[in-house]
Order: C-alpha cells, then sequence, then structure tokens
C-alpha cells in the first residue's frame, strides 16, 4: 500500500509562519506603492524600488514559497520533508535578511548593513536548498515536476549569490560589466530561474491534481524545461558580454519554454473533471492571461522599435511588474487559498473526524472577501500598468490603493483562516 | 451484493472528498465493501482520485468513523488500494452533475 501524502505533512508551525510574514510584507509593500508611487515612474535602478522589489520577490513571494513548499515537497515527493529545524532557521534568516536588505536600499546605503543582510539571505537559501534537495534525494519519483524543482532551487542559489556579488560589486566594484546590466542578469537568473521553474514544477503536479485531470501528456514539460534551461544561461553570459543577438536568441527559446508549459495547463484544464473552478482557481487563471503581457514586452523592449524608444524605461518597469504583481503575486495570491486551507484544517481536522462539526476547507474563510479581494487586485494591476507606462503618479498611487484594499481582504482571510477553531457536536 | 453490504455504501455517500465536494460512492472512490457478520469484521476497498491527493487520511478517518458508529463492536478495515487507478469513468451520474458535467 501507498503511503498517504497527508502523513508526510510537516507542522504547522513551520509552515505557517512564512505565510503570515508574506501576507504582511505585501500590505507594506503597497502601502509604500502609496505613498512612493515615483518609485515605479523613474529610471528602475532607484533606491525605493529596489527596496520594494526585493520585499516583494523575498519577504512576500520567495517567503511564501518556502513555506508552501515544506507542505508542498512531501505531496509530489511522496515522503517526509528532510528537517523541519532547517527550515525554522531558514525562515528567521530569510525574514532579518529582507527587512535589512530593504532597509539597506531605501538609504542607498551599500556598506556593512547590505553585507549583513546580504549573508543572512544566502545562508537562509543555502539551509532552504540543502533541505529541499535532501528531500528530493530520499524520492524515488524521478518525474519531470521534481526535476523543475531541483533546478529552480539551484537557480535561487544562483540568484542570491549573484545578488550578494552585485551589492560588493557596489561599494568596492571590480566587475567591468555596467551595473545596469549586472542587475538585469540577477533579474532574470531569479524571475525565469527561479520562480518560473518552481511554478511551472509545483503547478504542473497541482493544478491537475485540483482539476482532477488525468492522461495529460507531459512531453511538453520536458520540452518546457531543455528550451529554458539552455535558453537561460545563454542569457545570462550574453547579458555578461553584452551580446545582443544572444539575449534576443535566450528569450526566444525561455518563451518557447514558457508556451510549452502554458499548452500543457490548457490541456489539463480542457480534461479537467472539476468543471467549476473555485476562487483559488480563479485567481490563478488570471495570473496565466496576466503573463502574456510580459511575454510581448520582452520582445518589444529587445526589438527597439524606433516609436517606442521613448518608452523603453516605463515600459521595462511595466515588464517587470508584470511579472512580479501581475503574474506571480496573483498566482500565490490565489494558491494560498488551495494550500492554506488545507493545512490548517488538516491540522485541526485530523483525528478529531467524528467528535467536532466537520466544514469543508474552503468554509475557513469568507468567500466575499476573496471574491472582492480578486477584483481589486485586477482593477489595481490594471492602474499601476497604465500609470507605469504613462509614468502618471497619480494612477500608480490609485493602484495602491486598490491593491492595499485587496491585501487587507486578503490578509483578514488568511487571520481567519489560521484563527480556525473546531465547533464541537 | 448483500442487503447489508449495500447498506455500507449508502452509509458511505456521507463521507465527502473536501476538495470535490462530492461523496466517495459518487466519486466512484469505493471499489467494494465486504460484510462479515459472524467475525464482526466490515472491509472496504477505497482509492483516491490522485496517489499524493492530501486529503487522504481524513477521507479514510471519516469513512471508517462512520462505519465504527453504525456498527459498534465490529472491527472496520478501509483498505487503500490503486488498481485499477481511478479514472473518470467511476463518476455516477449523479456526481458528473455535481461537478459541472453537461
Amino acid at each position: 500500500m501507498n503511503q498517504i501524502a497527508s502523513q508526510n505533512a510537516p507542522s504547522p508551525k513551520v509552515v505557517v509562519p512564512h505565510f503570515i510574514f508574506g501576507a504582511l510584507t505585501w500590505l507594506m509593500v503597497t502601502i509604500l506603492i502609496i505613498f512612493h508611487p515615483e518609485a515605479f515612474t523613474q529610471h528602475y535602478f532607484n533606491a525605493e524600488l529596489l527596496a520594494i522589489t526585493h520585499l516583494l520577490v523575498l519577504g512576500w513571494i520567495t517567503m511564501i514559497i518556502f513555506g508552501a513548499l515544506y507542505q508542498l515537497l512531501p505531496v509530489i515527493m511522496e515522503v517526509k520533508l528532510y528537517s523541519e529545524t532547517l527550515a525554522k532557521i531558514s525562515f528567521l534568516l530569510m525574514a532579518i535578511g529582507t527587512i535589512l536588505l530593504s532597509l539597506a536600499f531605501w538609504h542607498f546605503s551599500f556598506g556593512p548593513l547590505m553585507f549583513i543582510a546580504g549573508i543572512s539571505i544566502v545562508i537562509s537559501v543555502s539551509l532552504f536548498v540543502a533541505n529541499a534537495l535532501l528531500t528530493a534525494h530520499s524520492s524515488n519519483k524521478n518525474v519531470i515536476e521534481r526535476t523543475f524543482i531541483v533546478s529552480s532551487v539551484i537557480w535561487l542559489l544562483f540568484t542570491v549569490l549573484a545578488g550578494l556579488t552585485l551589492a560588493i560589486n557596489l561599494s568596492h566594484p571590480f566587475l567591468k560589466v555596467s551595473h545596469v546590466e549586472l542587475l538585469k542578469l540577477h533579474a532574470h537568473a531569479g524571475l525565469v530561474g527561479w520562480f518560473v521553474q518552481l511554478i511551472i514544477g509545483v503547478s504542473s503536479k497541482l493544478l491537475p491534481m485540483f482539476m482532477v485531470s488525468h492522461h495529460v501528456n507531459t512531453k511538453k514539460l520536458n520540452f518546457s524545461f531543455y528550451t529554458i534551461n539552455i535558453g537561460l544561461p545563454i542569457g545570462i553570459i550574453a547579458l555578461y558580454l553584452q551580446y545582443k543577438i544572444g539575449v534576443v536568441f535566450s528569450a526566444i527559446m525561455v518563451v518557447a519554454g514558457i508556451v510549452g508549459y502554458l499548452s500543457f495547463l490548457l490541456a489539463s484544464y480542457k480534461k479537467r473533471v472539476k468543471k467549476q473552478l473555485d476562487i483559488g482557481m480563479k485567481q490563478s487563471a488570471l495570473s496565466f492571461v496576466f503573463l502574456v503581457i510580459p511575454l510581448f514586452l520582452i520582445f518589444t523592449l529587445l526589438l527597439n522599435i524606433d516609436f517606442l524608444n521613448r518608452l523603453t524605461l516605463p515600459l521595462s518597469v511595466a515588464y517587470g511588474s508584470a511579472i512580479v504583481i501581475g503574474f506571480i503575486t496573483s498566482l500565490v495570491m490565489g494558491q494560498t487559498y488551495k494550500t492554506l486551507p488545507f493545512i490548517v484544517w488538516l491540522k485541526v481536522y485530523q483525528g478529531k473526524v467524528g467528535k467536532v462539526i466537520l466544514p469543508l476547507p474552503k468554509d475557513l474563510y469568507s468567500e466575499k472577501l476573496a471574491i472582492a479581494q480578486v477584483w481589486l487586485f485586477a482593477i489595481g494591476f490594471g492602474f499601476l500598468l497604465i500609470g507605469i507606462s504613462t509614468t502618471n503618479t497619480t494612477l500608480v498611487m490609485v493602484s495602491g490603493i486598490l491593491l492595499l484594499l485587496s491585501v487587507a481582504f486578503y490578509n483578514l482571510n488568511i487571520l481567519k483562516i489560521v484563527l480556525h477553531k473546531p465547533t464541537n457536536k | 451484493m448483500d442487503t447489508e453490504e449495500m447498506k455500507i455504501l449508502e452509509m458511505l455517500k456521507k463521507v465527502i472528498d473536501p476538495e470535490l465536494m462530492v461523496n466517495i460512492i459518487d466519486l466512484g472512490l469505493v471499489y467494494g465493501a465486504t460484510f462479515d457478520a459472524a467475525g464482526r469484521q466490515i472491509d472496504v476497498a477505497l482509492t483516491l482520485t490522485s496517489p499524493g491527493c492530501p486529503m487522504g487520511g481524513i477521507i479514510i478517518e471519516d469513512a471508517q468513523q462512520t462505519l465504527e458508529s453504525n456498527y459498534p463492536g465490529f472491527n472496520v478495515n478501509i483498505n487503500l488500494v490503486w488498481e485499477p487507478a481511478w479514472s473518470i469513468e467511476r463518476l455516477s451520474a449523479k456526481g458528473k452533475a455535481e461537478l459541472g458535467f453537461s
């Protein structure tokens, strides 16, 4: 008999703090957008945008991914998490590192504070990577999802090491390449190597499971894996050597890989048994619609179209925002409703069936709040993109208010879920 | 299938898959049930829609508890089976309707 996946689940004490820290960080970011909209309407290498970006990618997205992965790796690999202690230490170091790094960026200070923050993040990531790889190692499930996850965590380590190198280079310059070009290299290693690959690995297992889609051909995912992992290193080297054709070739490869993945998801969607999508899956679907925006923008930016030249800088910020906020944030918010209620529900009700009233996991949060959250997010993100593209700070500020309301509703639901108590019969 | 086994399957309609929100009988997750009055033993063969299903533990617990409360003093065995793998064909007409099939 196979082991049941829920027997491998880690303690919620390991997982839940990641969700709470992540949700509060995202709330903090929306407040910063309201009070500092100019961060989004200048050159992307500005103190405020660097601080906001790192809060988003480390404090919000990576934090939630770490927490969710501690729960999901046992589901995907069908083994227990290697170490809960490593996970707890990694959480603390990531939380401290992110706060210090954002403060250092905000004050544009590249001294010891940034160095300490960088070291703290590198150690946190190293512990996470060791934990993930040792968990994967103990699994005999040699599937493409596992390959994507293993590759993504290695790219994460590369990304934070590159980030630390850049931080040192800012205070003690030793690299001959322009800092802006190095920033693109660091950003794409993180966005594509870490986030996109991790999302492909996890979602290609979970989304068909949530939709109950059987017999979906995974060959397209093999294609995606090779195109991304050949295309991305070519792009990194080409960016370092400033070899434009190499960057364009890399973009074509990576986008082809992402299209292959989207085609796999579409096939899963068409074969789904569960026809009605719940609110978590609807926001996730929305995130894939938003993903189309950066896929177009990347070629618009690379092709240097004459009449768009004066828009290069705003479109670059729009491109990054469309990936980080439009795609990844929206997906993380949606998938929170597919993971956190189940984590808490299992913890509260396992072993208590028959003794207490058993609700459904979806009863742990308010669906009305979740629906309002999705609408506010979609409209807020629309305003943000228009505000960035037209360098209109008022529109960016309005987007910040809408996103703040969306995140406030999201946080209320998270609070409702983690504070859930059973009702006796 | 005798009357007691039919009754067991009817009772298991109270066990809901928390993700799909359809009972495990209409989902076709129960492959069979045997009732041994003399040996005071009930065996149920149950599968899940996916081996990774994180809800597995609680579905089994719910099924076990439902039968134990209806048959005090009986030994209830819920056996998790993976062969044949569950497929869409196992859904009942009611299960299909609840999942939104036209």
